[in-house]
């Protein structure tokens, strides 16, 4: 385990120098980054502010569920999703086998040597969003939060499995650089109350593609409206994490078949 | 003793044929064809151990593609691979942890910071001591002459000086054997003999190494078992002394003449292989019967030469040659 962090810790000083050896580009994609998440609840801003309303819900409880949402993503990005990228390149250039000649799994390199700091505008904006929104709403208890961590977890867990996917998709669509916008539409659903969906689609966003537990969830839980449903929901969560990774080991064992 | 042992090893690929112009490439864009190819096909040999063996053969030869699967990065189709007590493709983690390689034309290092992080960042994958990581880097810093080079960004360094960091990349753990990808591929002169000399220093300590390469002189200077691999079929597996037996020592001298070419300078040692124009040639030198020395003052002597180049005997030629020494045994 010991050897497993120090990797992981040297690989993330790495990826640190790599991203600070252009510090302009450092700077501005941190900007842009806040900017960007600064934006994020525009649509929300403008239905409250038209005096419009998702139905049950006010404006700060929407915008907690929308900050949770920046937040799990942000930490997601910084640890996933450079391995998309890199997967791309790799597999475009032809030049997965310097990863296979590590001797570690394949997997954990390409997270850890794919560490991008940049994501911390995005970790930064979320985190004044919620300390905006959770000053307004409170928070139902003590163990609110415990279960907040819980399902934020599992959230996180999705959100590994959706860059794991999008990564495994890129050994077979070589170069398709819409992947991730696929993907981040699949998302969307994420960063809204799920009641006010249709019925159906609030069961694929819990069990099936369970993107209601990236915001949506976590934020219920800190409101104190947690059903039993959500908590059920972590299994799914996890299987699609496992199912990414399955899917990823998968698509290298077939370059290992079929590279060169 | 053997190190490693390769059994009837082919590698199939299944790729698809895309059509040029436009109704082809429409085409394609619906139905594709497929397109089987024997990347390598039943080839068998195998290494000693302390041994520099070299894997020539012209360009889509299948040496690449030999020695992606001798590194464990690729499955092979059939056929069996024994190194060290690893079978490759299956102890792939295990079995990488024993090896080092540079492939010429990928590299290891991250491009935008010094080699100095890159190299610390396999200190910790290797999970090399600090002492034992300082020592080797040390050593190998000062018999690459790299000391400085190596606290630049990757992205600043000559293609020599960062083929030189790449082979410290792959020695930091001192691996038993070392696979070498076109390793000398784009080099200058002064750069191939520095990394000519390092492989020699670092194999004369015990490593196996095994090199691919497309130039001659790589094979000539360092190896002492040579493997030549054409269409993926094995051509020839033996030492270095039996094909230089086998070919004669020949060299390619291509000249440009400032009047028409006579025969004057031919004998049983030159020959004219191509003939341009009445001006530029081609001529086979043997040098078992001449030195190029003696042949280039005989040649001034005759002609009034423009230009004049000495080459390595292609490729190409090597295996044709091989081919036809079969024929003749058979």
């Amino acid at each position: 385990m010991k050897k497993f962090f120090n990797i992981y810790f040297t690989c993330i000083k790495t990826a640190m120098a790599r991203a600070l050896a252009y510090r302009l580009n450092f700077v501005l994609s941190m900007l842009i980054a806040l900017g960007w998440n600064a934006l994020f609840p525009l649509v929300t801003i403008l239905i409250y502010g038209a005096g419009a309303s998702f139905p049950g819900w006010d404006f700060y409880e929407v915008l907690l569920i929308q900050s949770v949402f920046l937040l799990s993503t942000g930490f997601a990005f910084m640890a996933f999703n450079g391995v998309l990228w890199s997967t791309m390149h790799h597999i475009r250039e032809g030049s997965f086998e310097i990863v296979l000649l590590k001797p570690i799994s394949p997997i954990f390199f390409m997270i850890a040597a794919n560490f991008d700091p940049e994501c911390v505008g995005m970790i930064v904006g979320g985190t004044v969003l919620f300390t905006i929104a959770i000053v307004h709403t409170g928070v139902a208890s003590v163990m609110a939060v415990g279960q907040f961590l819980i399902l934020f977890t599992a959230g996180f867990a999705v959100m590994a499995g959706i860059n794991m996917l999008m990564a495994a998709t890129s050994f077979k669509w070589v170069g398709n650089s819409r992947i991730p916008e696929i993907f981040d539409s699949m998302m969307e659903f994420g960063k809204y109350p799920a009641t006010i969906f249709p019925k159906p689609l609030q069961g694929i966003a819990a069990f099936v593609f369970p993107v209601s537990m990236i915001g949506f969830f976590p934020a219920q839980a800190l409101l104190g409206d947690l059903e039993m449903y959500m908590i059920i929901s972590i299994i799914p969560c996890i299987l699609f994490m496992l199912f990414g990774i399955f899917m990823y080991k998968h698509m290298i064992k077939l370059y290992e078949g079929v590279g060169g | 003793m053997q190190i490693i042992n390769v059994k009837n090893l082919t590698k199939t690929y299944i790729t698809h044929k895309r059509g040029s112009g436009f109704k082809e490439t429409i085409r394609s864009f619906f139905k594709r064809e497929k397109v089987i190819v024997n990347a390598v096909n039943n080839v068998s040999f195998t290494v000693e151990e302390g041994s520099i063996t070299g894997i020539l053969g012209p360009n889509g030869a299948g040496k690449s593609t030999t020695i992606k699967m001798l590194c464990g990065t690729l499955f092979p189709t059939s056929g069996e691979i024994t190194a060290m007590e690893f079978r490759p493709y299956a102890d792939r983690k295990r079995y990488v942890g024993e090896i080092g390689a540079v492939f010429g034309q990928r590299s290891q290092l991250v491009w935008d910071i010094p080699p100095i992080d890159s190299f610390n960042m396999n200190r910790a994958i290797y999970g090399i001591s600090q002492a034992d990581y300082k020592s080797r880097l040390d050593e190998l810093a000062e018999l690459f002459e790299i000391k400085e080079v190596m606290h630049k960004p990757t992205r600043v360094l000559s293609l020599g000086e960062r083929m030189k960091c790449e082979f410290i990349m792959a020695m930091l753990h001192k691996p038993k054997i070392v696979f070498l990808d076109e390793p000398t591929i784009g080099l200058d002169v002064i750069a191939k003999a520095k990394i000519r000399e390092f492989i020699q220093k670092i194999n004369a300590t015990g490593t196996t190494f095994i090199l691919t390469t497309h130039d001659l002189e790589d094979v000539k200077q360092l190896a002492d078992h040579v493997i030549i691999i054409n269409h993926g079929v094995k051509v020839f597996d033996d030492t270095l002394q039996n094909l230089q037996l086998n070919l004669g020592e020949k060299k390619i001298v291509e000249l440009t003449l400032e009047e028409p070419f006579n025969n004057s300078v031919l004998d049983d040692s030159v020959r004219v292989i191509e003939q341009k124009s009445p001006l530029e040639l081609v001529l086979e030198v043997d040098v078992s019967k001449t030195t190029i020395g003696d042949f280039i003052e005989r040649l001034s002597k005759k002609l009034s030469i423009s230009d004049i180049s000495v080459k390595e005997l292609p490729m190409e030629e090597i295996i044709t040659q091989i081919y036809e020494e079969e024929k003749t045994e058979d």
